[in-house]
C-alpha cells in the first residue's frame, strides 16, 4: 500500500508521462524564475505580473495559482509587499524583490542559463537529422 | 469607478467563501489576501470604468473555485504544520487541504482515514476489552470467514478468536498501523512539498 500511494504522489510531481505533460511540468517548473525575473528592478501589482508573464513569454499562467505562488515567495523571504492607493479607486499590492530575492533570481538565472546551454549542445544532432 | 449591487453581492460572495477557506491562517494575512482578490477581481472586470456582469463572470470563473483557491493557500502551510508535529490530527488536516488539490492528495486522504480509524478500532477494542469482556475479533459463522471488531456479540453461530490476547495485540496492531499510516503519509507529504519547492541552491 505504502508503495502504491508514494508512487501516486511521485507519479503526479515527477514524472514527465506524455510529452505534453512534460511539457506542462516544465513551464510550470519556470513559473518562479519568471515571476522574480518580471519583478527585477521594478514594483508591480498581481495583474501586472500576470500581463507581463503573459505577454512576455510562453508560459502557462493560471491566475488561481500564481496569487498563491506570490505568497509563497514572500513567506520565503524572496519578495516583499506594500499597498499603494490607486486613480482606480482601489489600493493596490505592489510586489518587489528582496536582496535574497535579487540574489535568488541571479543564482536560478545562471543554473537557468547553463543548463540550458548544455542541454542545446545535446539536441544539435537531432536538429541536423530530417 | 461603479459596481452594480448584483456585481458587488456576487463579489462579496466569492470573496466571503474565500475567508471561510482560509481558516487556519494568520487574520492579518487572510484580510491581506482577501483585499488583493478583491482589487484583481475588480480592476479586471472594470470596463470603461464600470464593471459588467459578463466580465465579473468570466473574471471569477478564470479564477477558479474560492474553496480550491484557498487550499492553494493554505495546504503548504498545513502541511508543513503536520512534518513538524506527526501527530495523526494534524497529518489529516493537512492531507485534508491536500485532498482538494490533487488526485495524489486523495488518494493519501484516503489511506490516512482508513488506516486511522483500523488503528483506532484496534486500540480502543483493546483498552475497552477489561471493562467490556464482549469486546473481541468476532468470527461470524461456522461457514462464514468474515470478522468482526467491535463491542458485539455472534453468540452461538460465531465465536471470539483472540479473548485476553486482545488487550496486547490490540494494542500492537492498533499502534503499528497508525504508527505506518502516519510514516507513509509524512513520507508522501515530504514528496510533495519538495516538488512545489524552488530549487534555490543551484549547483555552482
Amino acid at each position: 500500500m505504502y508503495y502504491i500511494v508514494y508512487g501516486m504522489a511521485q507519479d503526479e510531481s515527477d514524472e514527465p508521462g506524455s510529452p505534453e505533460k512534460w511539457e506542462v511540468q516544465l513551464r510550470k517548473g519556470s513559473l518562479e524564475l519568471a515571476i522574480l525575473a518580471s519583478l527585477w528592478g521594478q514594483k508591480l501589482y498581481g495583474l501586472e505580473i500576470l500581463r507581463q508573464l503573459e505577454n512576455g513569454s510562453d508560459l502557462i499562467v493560471s491566475e488561481g495559482t500564481v496569487y498563491p505562488l506570490l505568497s509563497r515567495l514572500k513567506a520565503l523571504g524572496l519578495l516583499r509587499s506594500e499597498w499603494v492607493e490607486s486613480d482606480a479607486g482601489h489600493p493596490r499590492k505592489y510586489y518587489s524583490l528582496t536582496p535574497l530575492g535579487k540574489q535568488r533570481a541571479s543564482d536560478m538565472a545562471r543554473s537557468w542559463t547553463r543548463f540550458s546551454a548544455s542541454l542545446n549542445s545535446l539536441l544539435v544532432p537531432l536538429g541536423k537529422e530530417k | 469607478m461603479t459596481i452594480a449591487s448584483d456585481s458587488q453581492r456576487k463579489i462579496d460572495t466569492y470573496l466571503r467563501r474565500l475567508r471561510q477557506g482560509l481558516r487556519g491562517v494568520r487574520e492579518e494575512d487572510a484580510r491581506d489576501i482577501v483585499e488583493e482578490l478583491r482589487s484583481h477581481i475588480v480592476e479586471k472586470a472594470a470596463a470603461g470604468g464600470e464593471v459588467t456582469t459578463e466580465r465579473l463572470e468570466s473574471v471569477l470563473t478564470v479564477l477558479g473555485s474560492p474553496e480550491v483557491l484557498a487550499s492553494q493557500y493554505v495546504t503548504d502551510d498545513l502541511l508543513a504544520q503536520a512534518e513538524s508535529s506527526r501527530a495523526p490530527w494534524m497529518i489529516l488536516r493537512g492531507v485534508f487541504h491536500w485532498a482538494m488539490l490533487s488526485v495524489s492528495g486523495c488518494l493519501v486522504c484516503l489511506v490516512c482515514t482508513v488506516g486511522y480509524m483500523l488503528g483506532g478500532a484496534f486500540f480502543l477494542a483493546a483498552l475497552i476489552k477489561p471493562f467490556n469482556p464482549k469486546v473481541g475479533l468476532w468470527k461470524i459463522g461456522p461457514d462464514n470467514y468474515s470478522l468482526a471488531l467491535g463491542m458485539t456479540d455472534f453468540r452461538p453461530q460465531g465465536h471470539e478468536l483472540l479473548g485476553w490476547l486482545l488487550i496486547p495485540i490490540g494494542l500492537c496492531v492498533g499502534g503499528g498501523t497508525v504508527l505506518l499510516t502516519s510514516y507513509v503519509a509524512l513520507g508522501s507529504i515530504r514528496k510533495f512539498r519538495q516538488s512545489r519547492k524552488l530549487r534555490l541552491n543551484p549547483r555552482s
